[in-house]
């Protein structure tokens, strides 16, 4: 289908936005289950001493169990459509059968996981589980919806060679990496760590000394998700939004063209520059980490 | 990990090889034999033979998830998911080799594949152990078994949604439509996913097991909705008896964790401990 300027450009907007809420609502998904970066740290700490009230939702890398739930969506999607359906449910439908799978995944990971760890003497909750895993479900179904949302608009309107759960699934792994590089800076000294210094990078020794206790009560993935939606997840949103429109935008304006790789080149130099403005302003800010005198005596 | 082994791991190579090999001959065979009948049974025979494929591609699963846990066990942590990665790549093109170079003997097709499958897995363990100095010394072992089950779990899945292992009506009917990436994708993840989910210094193999078994039903439910799309009524009845088979395994897997963790309540504090 070909489409004017004005149509392309709105088409590109919305693919814009539904990626931006993609992006964010995946990082809170795998906020809530404790998935990427914060996971080790879950497991290992009832090793340490320090049984806790976190869900840990080790389905794997943020990449794969996105890729899983998008492509399920996908595929789902696309059984329906050559159903007849009308395109809108079909991607309800199909994301929402995405969504139950991973929900399912993440039941067997919880579960498993605590399991594994009888020795330690961490208690399975239920509770944790039963509220927990309607919210990695309800937060991944959007997720779903937004990416095989682009993924329809990309074959049927613009035209793309590729297929439905192709395109879904390229979407999920890359909605998974960004997530995963942007979201967990964010996440960040994190909400499980935050009794370190910036920059210390975490020692050995405090391995899986996570902060286990809230503003009022015991601490659970639902605080953290609401840490997060705070910084976390809308960095993400904006990291793939910008993705999206930037990568979509020289192309939608020049058309196939040297001009418009150019632009993209152009794009790709600025952000660089941007990066390390911002790289250098922090360091001035913060300044290195300086080492603490006792540590110092344990070198000598 | 525990060192209680309810299964050897000759017992689950047997498993997956002979129960995928035979769930994905019976997708070929039951229709040729319901051809020499006829009539009704024909069209019966015709209708559950995909649905065998994709029961072969699930014993493939949990002998894969046993593999992955034998290898997986040295310590990478984090490497589990690329190891399913590397499963389903080095399956991916095994399976295709071995289905696209037999052009009359279509049934030599998956041991074929299994063969070159097995090939490819023994040299990256070769390298991974001797080139790569992993000193990891199931390694050969577990990546030849980890590629060959990857195969099957291709070829059993992808028989059950064009209805045969035959390579054109895979091309046109898995390939096109992009559902190779489903099978490709949820399976790497339900062979992965069982001994991610178990991991840690209580890890038992039964629990594993039936994790494997339930991940490899929800494919199978999944393969099964695909199905609906390429082959009709056959896609419905492997929907169903996935979805049969993850409840009973799904069940299995919970008395298990109810079993063996440490306590299971329904809310609370944590518990005093030493630290």
């Amino acid at each position: 289908m070909v489409l004017d300027l004005t149509m392309s450009m709105a088409i590109l907007a919305l693919m814009g936005a539904l990626a931006t809420i993609a992006g964010c609502l995946e990082d809170l998904e795998s906020d809530v289950g404790s998935q990427s970066n914060p996971n080790s740290q879950v497991q290992l700490a009832p090793q340490m001493g320090f049984l806790h009230r976190i869900f840990n939702k080790a389905i794997s890398g943020e990449p794969i169990s996105n890729g899983m739930s998008a492509v399920i969506g996908g595929t789902a999607t696309t059984v329906l459509l050559s159903q007849q359906f009308y395109p809108l449910t079909a991607i309800v439908i199909g994301a929402f059968f995405g969504a139950i799978v991973l929900g399912i995944f993440a039941t067997t990971s919880y579960a498993g996981r605590v399991a594994s760890q009888t020795r330690f003497k961490q208690p399975l909750y239920m509770d944790i589980m039963r509220y927990t895993t309607p919210s990695i479900i309800g937060h991944n179904f959007i997720m779903n919806f937004c990416l095989v949302a682009i993924a329809y608009i990309q074959f049927e309107i613009l035209g793309y060679p590729f297929t439905i759960p192709f395109l879904a699934l390229i979407w999920g792994i890359s909605v998974g990496a960004i997530g995963s590089s942007v979201g967990d800076v964010h996440y960040g000294g994190e909400r499980e760590f935050q009794n370190r210094e910036f920059g210390c990078g975490l020692n050995t020794a405090l391995s899986g000394r996570i902060v286990r206790k809230a503003e009022s009560g015991l601490r659970n993935s639902i605080d953290n998700v609401w840490f997060c939606a705070k910084f976390g997840g809308p960095a993400t949103g904006i990291a793939l939004g910008l993705t999206v429109f930037f990568s979509s935008w020289p192309t939608t304006i020049f058309g196939y063209t040297w001009k418009a790789i150019g632009v993209g080149v152009f794009i790709v130099i600025v952000l660089t520059l941007m990066n390390r403005l911002v790289e250098l302003n922090v360091r001035h800010a913060y300044g290195p980490y300086k080492e603490e005198k006792n540590e110092q005596e344990a070198k000598a | 990990m525990s060192d209680i082994k309810e299964r050897s791991p000759n017992q689950l190579l047997l498993f997956g090889i002979i129960g995928g090999l035979l769930g994905i001959y019976l997708t070929y065979l039951l229709p040729f034999a319901g051809d020499k009948i006829g009539g009704n049974p024909a069209i019966l025979l015709r209708t559950i033979a995909p649905t065998f494929g994709a029961l072969g591609a699930i014993c493939a699963v949990m002998w894969g998830a046993d593999a992955v846990r034998r290898v997986a066990k040295y310590g990478l942590g984090t490497g589990v998911p690329s190891i399913g990665q590397i499963a389903m790549g080095m399956g991916i093109i095994a399976a295709m080799f071995g289905l696209a170079i037999v052009k009359t003997i279509v049934l030599a097709g998956p041991i074929v594949a299994l063969v070159t499958a097995s090939i490819i897995g023994f040299i990256i363990g070769w390298f991974a152990q001797h080139v790569i100095k992993m000193k990891i010394p199931v390694m050969i072992r577990c990546m030849t078994e980890i590629a060959a089950s990857g195969t099957i779990i291709i070829i059993g899945f992808s028989a059950a949604v064009a209805g045969n292992f035959e390579f054109a009506n895979i091309v046109t009917l898995v390939f096109d439509n992009g559902v190779i990436l489903a099978v490709f994708w949820v399976g790497a993840v339900a062979m992965l996913h069982p001994f991610n989910a178990c991991l840690g210094p209580d890890e038992k193999q039964k629990r594993l097991l039936y994790l494997a078994g339930s991940t490899g039903a929800i494919t199978m439910a999944i393969i099964g909705i695909a199905a609906i799309m390429t082959l009709g009524t056959s896609g419905i009845l492997t929907l169903f008896i996935g979805i049969i088979l993850w409840i009973v395994f799904y069940k299995k897997f919970w008395d298990e964790v109810y079993h063996d963790a440490s306590s299971v309540v329904g809310t609370g504090l944590i518990p005093k401990t030493e630290a």
